[in-house]
């Protein structure tokens, strides 16, 4: 059976939560490496074409469109010494958030006040995730500035992402199909046609319009760009809803010309966007937070009957009843117990109320109840004699 | 975490593009040479030309195989990550309840702010919220529907940031809105501003006066909490007294007179609890002004003090309101992260099995906490190893042995007598009683 209690710290198991924090960055240098990659090759079949169209011409010609040569040669190394600068930022975030985690596996056990110290960093890790997510970015850029943990949130991506979202939502397809360009290879390797929904939007613009000549430009679109061949249904979805006018009550091409499209695309942008960067797709702090509340919660949390704890009672307040997550955690499951936890030596009140005889006692003892006579500490209403008083057997 | 350390190094030592840059710049070199050449001597242009070819491919080449490196030192890494985070997925089944609730975590996270005295942020945070609040949700239907059934949840949205607002109003308006608005708020909201107040002069300008003031007016609640919060602000405050440079007067001694006297006026109520601090405090005054070599030095050098006397104040504070003193939010994302590991397991394995937990109401297993997350008494019948709850609560029979109401019931079935599963004791089932644990 499984311990009622654990302070052990497995921190392999432990890093669960932890692993976009490691992988983003790398995700990030990737793409740092594709656009060098990019350069290069655009570079050398530039420059090969040139020096190999110079040898046959006039000398001053050759000179000309060598020195134009060296100008591009020297325009890569300025693009890659960018594109360094940007790696090595990364390669030191990189590493102090190998060291943060680092720093769990030098913990001893959960008890630990370090531990206490780290469990805090990551509590305001969630949160600025939570908060770049749900759009708030600028509490997250304070939170992050006051807390000094600005190299272990990722506030620029997330900054980007919510750009390209409000783009989206306020009806541009632009900024997201540059982002998709960008990203070109990592979008063609998780089969992404976000591309392809983006050109059907712009082709559903210019047929939305009407007129023969953008009805012709959105023929030529479709021709281009939704008959790649990747998925035919696109370029079938294109050609049916030239059929129909923009307030057509026929499904799917109503849905189509709908406004409420954009929506759909940005919702679709962001999950393509966080599945590139390894992300997850839901706030870490709702999967931590969720866990949490159970693993709290006790059936007492939302009783009627259940004592709670007061202040004459001196208990430590339950997180799930304070009033911060009490709501919260109404409808989450509560933890499961084998055994039964209770103080030493519990005795019954005639009330029914349920006490450690030794803590009953301390606490009267603090009400100035009279020596010989006992009171519930909850309510204080009723004063009994002590001899009323009864063992209980839990077990 | 060693292996990726070492695929980091690597990384950071190989793995970059400052070698690409470097072959870059040779052939910078030598086209720049080339183009030297042929200005120099124009007849020999095609000449020169032709030998440039072959290098700049080889350069090219070069680059390519810089990249390659790069991108080598980036396979090793991730493979490291591979290797140390086995599961890359994380739990899902229960996370949807916190979707609808974003309004409620949003509070959550506002008042967690407070607590942690970040008040800026969580002013940030109220007027993002507030200027994001008229939700224009997807499904806005259902948002009405809830509305106009309970009166409830759109309420509480809006009641919430106006607290918190009007808490920001008495921090830019001070001390008088704080008497002015005193009619009109009630309840947790006045309470927050209060406490929001009392921290902000205490942690941010070091100004004691209103803490001082509300432990005074809460001397016997605090002392019934056992809470030496009383003290060990006077403490300070004398401290303060204590150090504190007078221009006006020239007398070196001024700032310890001004602490005596404070500690003759204040420190008599003081002497049933901290008789031996009190005097203790007192006899510093001999060693004044060198102080910095005294055995007083941690009084009175401690830059920690203030943020101790805040998280103290905290404590206090939100106890007697009824709310914990740890920020929930932390002791629950802690919780967590701590049972967040057993939670993944369950679920893949519950995935492979093609197996469903059919008690929505509670855990499939076990998730063991550290002892200080336990906060309640919990009871498991012995009979039916259930919890018990509302709909099934404990009953404590004569013999003074307690099982759940549905196990009483199963086991009284037709029966006028009963025997206590645990004891030879005989009893009639109407004589078991409800106890509340």
């Amino acid at each position: 059976m499984a311990e009622l209690t654990t302070t052990k710290l497995d921190p392999d198991n432990h890093l669960l939560l932890d692993q976009p924090l490691l992988r983003l960055p790398n995700e990030l240098l990737r793409k740092n490496l594709k656009t060098a990659q990019r350069h290069i090759e655009q570079t050398n079949k530039n420059v090969t074409k040139d020096v190999q169209a110079a040898v046959g011409q006039q000398p001053d010609q050759a000179l000309a469109s060598l020195e134009a040569t060296l100008a591009k040669a020297q325009n890569l190394k300025r693009k890659l010494e960018q594109l360094h600068a940007e790696e090595q930022s990364l390669q030191r975030q990189q590493r102090l958030r190998i060291e943060h985690l680092q720093q769990l596996h030098e913990i001893p056990s959960l008890a630990d006040v370090k531990y206490d110290t780290w469990s805090h960093t990551r509590l305001d890790r969630l949160l600025v995730d939570y908060l770049l997510r749900q759009g708030y970015t600028q509490s997250a850029r304070e939170l992050a500035a006051e807390k000094n943990i600005n190299d272990l949130v990722d506030v620029d991506v997330f900054e980007d992402c919510g750009r390209i979202e409000k783009s989206l939502l306020d009806g541009r397809t632009q900024e997201c199909l540059s982002w998709c360009s960008e990203n070109k290879q990592a979008l063609k390797k998780i089969n992404s046609n976000l591309e392809l929904e983006l050109r059907l939007q712009q082709f559903i613009e210019l047929a939305r319009s009407g007129d023969v000549k953008n009805q012709v430009d959105a023929i030529v679109h479709a021709r281009k760009h939704l008959a790649g061949g990747q998925d035919t249904e696109f370029g079938l979805r294109a050609g049916g809803l030239l059929a129909h006018p923009p307030d057509t009550l026929v499904e799917p091409y109503r849905m189509m010309y709908s406004p409420e499209r954009y929506i759909h695309l940005a919702r679709q942008f962001v999950k393509t966007h966080h599945e590139l960067f390894s992300l997850p797709s839901q706030p870490l702090l709702h999967i931590a937070l969720s866990a949490g509340l159970s693993a709290l919660k006790t059936p007492s949390c939302h009783s009627e009957y259940a004592l709670q704890a007061n202040a004459n009672t001196g208990a430590p307040v339950c997180p799930i009843c304070s009033t911060e997550l009490n709501e919260l955690a109404r409808n989450v499951p509560y933890a499961h117990h084998t055994k039964s936890y209770m103080e030493d030596d519990p005795v019954v009140l005639p009330n029914g109320r349920v006490f450690g005889r030794e803590r009953l006692k301390r606490l009267n003892e603090k009400l100035g109840t009279d020596p010989g006579k006992i009171k519930d500490p909850t309510d204080m209403e009723t004063e009994w004699d002590e001899r009323e008083l009864k063992k209980v057997y839990i077990s | 975490m060693d292996n990726i350390f070492a695929a980091h190094k690597q990384q950071e030592t190989k793995g970059n593009l400052s070698k690409t840059i470097d072959s870059v710049q040779s052939l910078i070199d030598l086209l720049q040479t080339t183009r030297d050449h042929v200005a120099a001597d124009p007849s020999m242009s095609a000449l020169h030309l032709a030998k440039l070819q072959t290098p700049v491919k080889q350069s090219f080449t070069k680059l390519e195989e810089d990249l390659k490196e790069v991108n080598k030192g980036m396979n090793a890494y991730q493979k490291a990550l591979k290797d140390k985070f086995k599961t890359a997925s994380l739990p899902t089944s229960t996370n949807e309840v916190l979707n609808e609730k974003e309004d409620l975590v949003n509070r959550a996270i506002a008042m967690h702010l407070l607590r942690e005295g970040k008040f800026n942020v969580a002013r940030t945070f109220v007027k993002e919220v507030s200027a994001k609040a008229p939700p224009v949700s997807e499904d806005s239907e259902e948002t009405i529907d809830v509305d106009m059934e309970t009166g409830q949840p759109l309420n509480n949205t809006r009641s919430w940031i106006e607290d918190l607002a009007d808490a920001d109003d008495v921090m830019i308006d001070g001390m008088e809105a704080v008497a002015d608005g005193e009619l009109e708020r009630s309840g947790l909201q006045k309470k927050f501003t209060d406490m929001y107040h009392i921290l902000d002069s205490l942690r941010n300008q070091h100004n004691l006066e209103p803490a001082i003031e509300w432990a005074r007016q809460h001397s016997f609640e605090l002392e019934n909490r056992g809470s030496n919060l009383e003290f060990e602000l006077a403490r300070l405050k004398f401290v303060e007294l204590y150090t504190t440079e007078d221009i006006m007067a020239d007398d070196p001694f001024a700032g310890p007179l001004r602490a005596l006297e404070y500690a003759r006026e204040t420190f008599p109520a003081f002497n049933n609890r901290y008789a031996r601090e009190t005097s203790s405090l007192l006899g510093s005054l001999a060693f004044s002004p060198e102080l910095g070599t005294s055995p007083y030095k941690p009084f009175f050098h401690n830059s920690s003090s203030f943020e101790e006397a805040s998280a103290s104040f905290t404590r206090e504070f939100c106890g007697m309101l009824g709310l914990s003193s740890q920020s929930p939010l932390y002791t629950a994302v802690t919780a967590g992260g701590i049972a967040l590991p057993i939670l993944e397991k369950v679920e893949r394995v519950m995935a492979q099995a093609r197996g469903q937990w059919t008690s929505v109401n509670e855990l499939p297993v076990e998730t063991p906490l550290p002892p200080g997350f336990a906060f309640h008494s919990i009871f498991v019948c012995p009979v039916s190893k259930e919890q018990a709850t509302d709909a099934n609560p404990p009953m404590m029979l004569p013999c003074g042995h307690v099982i759940a109401r549905e196990s009483l019931d199963m086991h009284s079935k037709g029966k006028s007598r009963m025997k206590c599963p645990y004891c030879p004791n005989e009893s009639h089932p109407r004589e078991a009683k409800r106890v509340y644990i």
